[in-house]
C-alpha cells in the first residue's frame, strides 16, 4: 500500500522512500503507507515532508490518508482528473497558503452567556459578521485567492499569497490586528495550498 | 506549531486557537455501538448546525434591511438564542466540541 502525498508537474528526482508516479504530465509523489496510529506527531511528520517538497516545486497537497494499492492504482486515480489538476497547479504556482483565524478576545463562551434579550443576541452576531468582513476584505484584496472556512469563532480563512508577497501580507495583518483589539487573531503559514486544490473553476 | 505562526495574538496567548487532536484522528469506522452513535450524532448535528448558521445569517440580513418590528426582532433573536443553547446541550451530551461540527464543504464553504 502506498500513500499519496502531493501532485506536481515538476519532474525532479525525489529522495527515497519518496517515489514519483508519472501520469499525463503530472507526477504523483508517493510514500510507503504507514498504518500506525494517527497522532499529532504523525501529522507533523507528513506535513514536514510536503513542506520540504514545496521548497523547490509547486504542488497540490493530497488529502491526508489517501492510500492506494500500488503505483498503477495511483496513476489510475489521477489520470481522469489530470486536466483539472494541471489547471489547479497553475492557479497555485508560485504561491503559498496563509491561514488567518480570529476569535473574540476573552473567549466566545463568556460573551454568549451574557445575552439577556433576543435583540442583543442578534446585534452581537451582526457585529461579529461585520468584524469578520472588516478583517477578511482587505486581506483577500492582498491575496491571489481566498476561501472562507466554516466553524466557530469570528473568522477562519485561507489566503493564497504569492511567495514574494508573504511579508507584505503579514504586515497588513499586523496593521488590522492593531485596529481590532477586540479580537484575538493569529496568522499561520506558509502552508501547502490545502484550501486551493481545485473543485472551483474560478 | 509555533514556528508556523507568522503573527500571533498581541497577548501571545495561542490557547484559544488550539484544537484537540482527538477530533482529527478518530474518524474511522468503529463497530463499537457507542462510537457509532457518537459518529451519527456528529453527522446529524453538523447538518443541523450548518442550517442554523444559514438561517441566522438570513435573519441578520432581514434585520439589517429594516422592515421588521421590534417585537419580530426580539422573537427572532430569542429563537436563535434558544437554538444555540440547545445545540450546546446536545454537543455536550455526545461529548462533541463546536470544532467537531465543522464540515469541510470545499467550494460550498464559499456560500456562507
Amino acid at each position: 500500500m502506498i500513500e499519496l502525498l502531493a501532485i506536481t508537474d515538476d519532474a525532479g528526482e525525489l529522495e527515497p522512500p519518496l517515489r514519483a508516479v508519472r501520469c499525463a504530465g503530472l507526477s504523483v509523489v508517493c510514500a510507503p503507507a504507514t498504518n500506525g496510529e494517527v497522532d499529532a506527531e504523525a501529522l507533523w511528520r507528513r506535513e514536514a515532508v510536503i513542506e520540504r517538497l514545496m521548497e523547490d516545486r509547486d504542488l497540490l497537497p493530497v488529502r491526508y490518508g489517501t492510500v492506494v494499492q500500488d503505483e498503477q492504482a495511483a496513476a489510475a486515480a489521477v489520470a481522469p482528473r489530470s486536466e483539472a489538476l494541471a489547471r489547479a497547479l497553475d492557479r497555485v504556482r508560485g504561491a503559498v497558503e496563509l491561514s488567518v483565524r480570529a476569535v473574540a478576545a476573552g473567549g466566545d463562551d463568556a460573551k454568549a452567556a451574557g445575552h439577556v434579550s433576543g435583540r442583543d443576541y442578534l446585534r452581537d452576531h451582526a457585529a461579529r459578521e461585520r468584524l469578520a468582513r472588516a478583517l477578511h476584505e482587505p486581506l483577500a484584496a492582498a491575496a491571489r485567492d481566498s476561501v472562507l472556512h466554516d466553524g466557530p469563532g469570528v473568522l477562519r480563512a485561507a489566503y493564497l499569497v504569492d511567495r514574494g508577497r508573504v511579508d507584505g501580507f503579514v504586515a497588513l495583518f499586523r496593521e488590522l490586528q492593531r485596529e481590532h483589539r477586540e479580537l484575538a487573531v493569529v496568522c499561520t503559514g506558509p502552508w501547502p495550498p490545502y484550501s486551493f486544490t481545485g473543485g472551483r473553476e474560478s | 506549531m509555533r514556528d508556523k505562526v507568522l503573527a500571533g495574538p498581541l497577548d501571545g496567548d495561542l490557547d484559544p486557537f488550539a484544537k484537540p487532536v482527538r477530533s482529527i484522528g478518530t474518524r474511522r469506522f468503529d463497530a463499537d455501538p457507542e462510537s457509532l452513535e457518537r459518529g451519527l450524532a456528529q453527522l446529524v448535528l453538523t447538518i443541523v448546525e450548518l442550517l442554523r448558521q444559514l438561517m441566522e445569517r438570513q435573519a441578520l440580513r432581514r434585520v439589517d434591511s429594516g422592515g421588521l418590528t421590534d417585537e419580530q426582532i426580539e422573537r427572532l433573536g430569542r429563537t436563535f438564542m434558544e437554538l444555540d443553547r440547545r445545540m450546546a446541550e446536545l454537543r455536550e451530551q455526545f461529548g462533541l466540541t463546536a470544532e467537531d461540527l465543522n464540515l469541510d464543504l470545499g467550494p460550498l464553504g464559499r456560500l456562507l
